[in-house]
């Protein structure tokens, strides 16, 4: 509500509400104090709320993201009071945050102060806030939530006077416990606290004794802070503006090395890289990098940068100069430390520094020859991008040829003597190809999967002949009179009375 | 690039005793004396044709051209350059690189096999023209981690990447010395270039097996030109198990066969 109110929204003024789909239908969320005031209550149906109110109710749905979003802001902001923040769970509502102030507050002159301070604050960017200070997360929070003022600061040790009066939904327990102690008459934190804690925890399990112990401070609650979000990052800004290729490179190079005590005391390596370029009239160029592998040496990336920056040339363009580089590793990768032979470097190290140059200066990634498990040819080799540990291919391979066209091309006027034999005779790229032997038939069929008529499965398959997909092929390696070696395949068995279709689709060394 | 004798003046820290300076000068007297043989050869284990080619083999480091005698052999040219490749991959460590512009024959990983060629130690570049070729080709050479390199241009290898790739190649040893660098242009793109060695490659009858099968494939070799070395046109076979070119015995069957492959 308050986000709503703070992004211009919703009105300032008038009864407000935020309204969730529920059991049974739109039910309010969240009502602001005036919709409070009529008497409504959270978990009402939103439709019997509007028969039995007179005045006009403002209500809008719930959008628990931007509200998560609008909170993490807040802790964010929150940081600078101590750097321990930690955003309420959804088993406390999610709508506040925690601050650890342990060891910060003589920053603002006591604790106190501090709280003062917190509430001036946020009143002034108009967001309603309750503020406790205790010795534990979950005292301040039964107070905050719970307490009879707006700002407490419950003194050290006397967590249990204070939570004494407070109602058992201080505690943070779920509605089922909640509802069984007021069953019970057990209505204060206090009288429960009182209570033998062995017939407790077997009535309501362990949970209840956690909750009461973490509030009492008998039981350690920690915080769950608020990570870094880019934890390598590096930037560096620039008085008189900086733009020449060879300025950028030297403080990429300074910036990795900036970077790269921090990658290896974790253990990783940078696998992307994006170098952020800020340059005077507040236009940003980003160049990401990417590595084959896994790379946390300051010359390796000045080196990339160099080469990316030589391929952009002018289509940078510095103008004014930029002030402002700055070196985010985005991607990095598990990289252990190994202990490299003297003299020698592994092979696969240069490989990934001529993949890595190729890709930032061509722009091309350097490929290597996989192997699929299929029938087809056209489906058992393909091209991936290169990695430094190559799968090993099969042993047996059958022959195939060293060319292998993406589809077959159609051999004309074909000759043959036998019926269903190899032809003796036809015409392929403008020529007479004359057969002076033949072998095979070797039948190869699309796995059975890939159905004929269903373009979908085997795509590579139907393009290769010509949409009479699916049928077994019968091929022949045939050596031509020139010495030529071709692989050609009639397209579907032999049958009498129908005209063969002849391919080539391909050439043996 | 130990022998070549500009460099050996320029690095010389004149040495202290004279044996040592005497030595040195009877090595620079040498080098300048002979013919400048290239420091690394990939010797083709063939007498017959090493003795046509300068330092007894191809010479590695400066480019190769290698064509087809016509249009429709550019895969025996294609063969045959990836048969020099895994002879020279079976005798290092290291992988070999085809940069390849649009248009060009590709190898298919799984026909690899039949030239004795691991497809794992293969890598691939599709690059966008004749230009990019030349430049990854440079790259590599500078990266001295590859073995071998076959660019697949359209236009052939003109004069200033030509020379580029040399002075690429020229940079400095180390390892396996510089790799074996071969350009395939096609048949009718021909080019002034100061390639160190120019085939033309025909395709020819493959060897047959006892039952009669198809066996070890064949080419019909030319040597067009090569620098401080002679021309020659021989009939080859590729032995894929071996990983080494052979002439073809002399029998009946073959001399038939190499009458018939320039018809």
């Amino acid at each position: 509500m308050t986000r709503l109110r703070r992004a211009g929204l919703a009105p300032d003024r008038g009864p407000l509400a935020v309204a969730a789909e529920g059991p049974g239908g739109l039910r309010l969320l969240a009502l602001d104090p005036e919709a409070g005031a009529l008497g409504l209550r959270p978990g009402e149906l939103l439709g019997r709320v509007r028969a039995r109110i007179g005045v006009p109710l403002q209500v809008y749905p719930a959008d628990p993201e931007a509200d998560r979003a609008a909170l993490l802001r807040l802790c964010r902001w929150a940081e600078g009071y101590a750097p321990g923040v930690a955003p309420l769970g959804p088993a406390e509502a999610a709508d506040g945050f925690y601050v650890d102030v342990a060891g910060a507050s003589h920053l603002r002159g006591g604790e106190g102060p501090l709280v003062d301070d917190l509430a001036g604050r946020l009143a002034r960017s108009k967001i309603p806030a309750r503020i406790a200070l205790a010795d534990t997360p979950g005292g301040a929070f039964a107070v905050a939530r719970f307490g009879a003022a707006d700002r407490v600061v419950v003194p050290p040790g006397e967590a249990a006077r204070a939570l004494g009066g407070l109602p058992v939904e201080a505690l943070r327990l779920d509605p089922g416990t909640v509802s069984g102690l007021r069953r019970l008459g057990l209505r204060r934190v206090g009288e429960i606290d009182a209570l033998a804690r062995g017939p407790l925890a077997r009535r309501f399990g362990e949970a209840l004794l956690l909750r009461l112990d973490q509030a009492m401070g008998r039981r350690p609650e920690p915080l769950a802070p608020l990570t870094e979000e880019a934890a390598y990052r590096a930037a560096r800004g620039f008085l008189d503006p900086i733009g020449r290729q060879s300025d950028i490179v030297v403080t990429a190079r300074l910036l990795m090395a900036e970077i790269a005590p921090r990658l290896e005391r974790d253990g990783v390596g940078a696998c992307a890289l994006r170098l952020v370029l800020h340059r005077v009239d507040g236009v940003t160029r980003a160049l990401d990098l990417g590595l084959s592998r896994p790379e946390r040496c300051p010359e390796r990336v000045a080196t990339l940068v160099s080469l990316r920056l030589d391929r952009l040339g002018a289509a940078l363009d510095a103008g004014f100069g930029f002030e402002t580089v700055a070196l985010t590793v985005t991607v990095t990768g598990p990289m252990t430390a190994r202990q490299t032979d003297l003299g020698a470097s592994p092979q696969g190290d240069g490989i990934g520094v001529l993949a890595d140059a190729l890709a930032q200066r061509l722009g091309r990634p350097l490929l290597r020859l996989g192997a699929r498990a299929s029938h087809l040819p056209e489906r058992a080799g393909h091209t991936l991008p290169w990695t430094a540990d190559p799968t090993p291919w099969p042993d047996h391979l059958p022959p195939r040829p060293l060319v292998l066209f993406p589809r077959g091309e159609a051999a004309l006027d074909v000759l043959s003597t036998v019926p269903e034999g190899p032809p003796r005779r036809f015409r392929w790229r403008a020529r007479i190809h004359a057969i002076v032997h033949a072998e095979g038939p070797e039948r190869i069929a699309a796995e059975w999967w890939h159905t004929p008529g269903a373009p979908a499965a085997g795509r590579d398959a139907d393009a290769a002949n010509g949409g009479a997909s699916g049928q077994a092929r019968d091929y022949y390696r045939v050596e031509c009179a020139a010495g030529r070696r071709l692989w050609l395949y009639r397209d579907g068995p032999h049958a009498p009375g129908r005209p063969a279709a002849w391919f080539v689709h391909g050439v043996f060394p | 690039m130990g022998l070549d004798p500009a460099n050996q003046t320029g690095r010389d820290p004149a040495p202290g005793s004279p044996r040592e300076r005497l030595a040195a000068l009877r090595a620079r007297l040498s080098a300048s004396a002979g013919p400048a043989a290239p420091p690394s050869v990939l010797s083709l284990d063939l007498p017959a044709i090493d003795a046509h080619l300068p330092g007894g083999g191809l010479a590695l480091g400066p480019p190769h051209e290698i064509a087809p005698a016509e249009p429709a052999d550019a895969i025996a040219a294609l063969s045959f350059a990836l048969a020099l490749c895994a002879a020279r991959l079976a005798r290092t460590q290291g992988a070999a690189l085809i940069a390849a512009a649009p248009n060009q024959p590709l190898p298919h990983g799984p026909g690899l096999a039949g030239l004795g060629l691991d497809p794992a130690r293969l890598l691939l570049l599709e690059a966008g023209g004749d230009a990019e070729v030349f430049r990854a080709l440079e790259a590599a050479l500078h990266a001295r981690t590859l073995s071998a390199l076959v660019g697949l241009v359209q236009d052939g290898l003109p004069l200033k990447p030509g020379r580029r790739l040399q002075l690429a190649a020229e940079g400095g040893t180390e390892g396996d010395g510089p790799p074996l660098v071969l350009i395939l242009r096609p048949a009718e793109a021909g080019l002034p270039n100061g390639a160190a060695t120019r085939w033309r490659i025909a395709s020819a009858p493959a060897a047959r097996d006892r039952f009669g099968t198809l066996d070890n494939p064949r080419w019909r070799a030319r040597l067009d030109r090569c620098r401080n070395g002679r021309g020659g046109d021989w009939l080859l076979e590729w032995d894929h198990a071996a990983h080494r070119l052979r002439l073809p015995e002399p029998l009946a069957r073959d001399a038939v066969a190499a009458g018939r492959s320039r018809a």
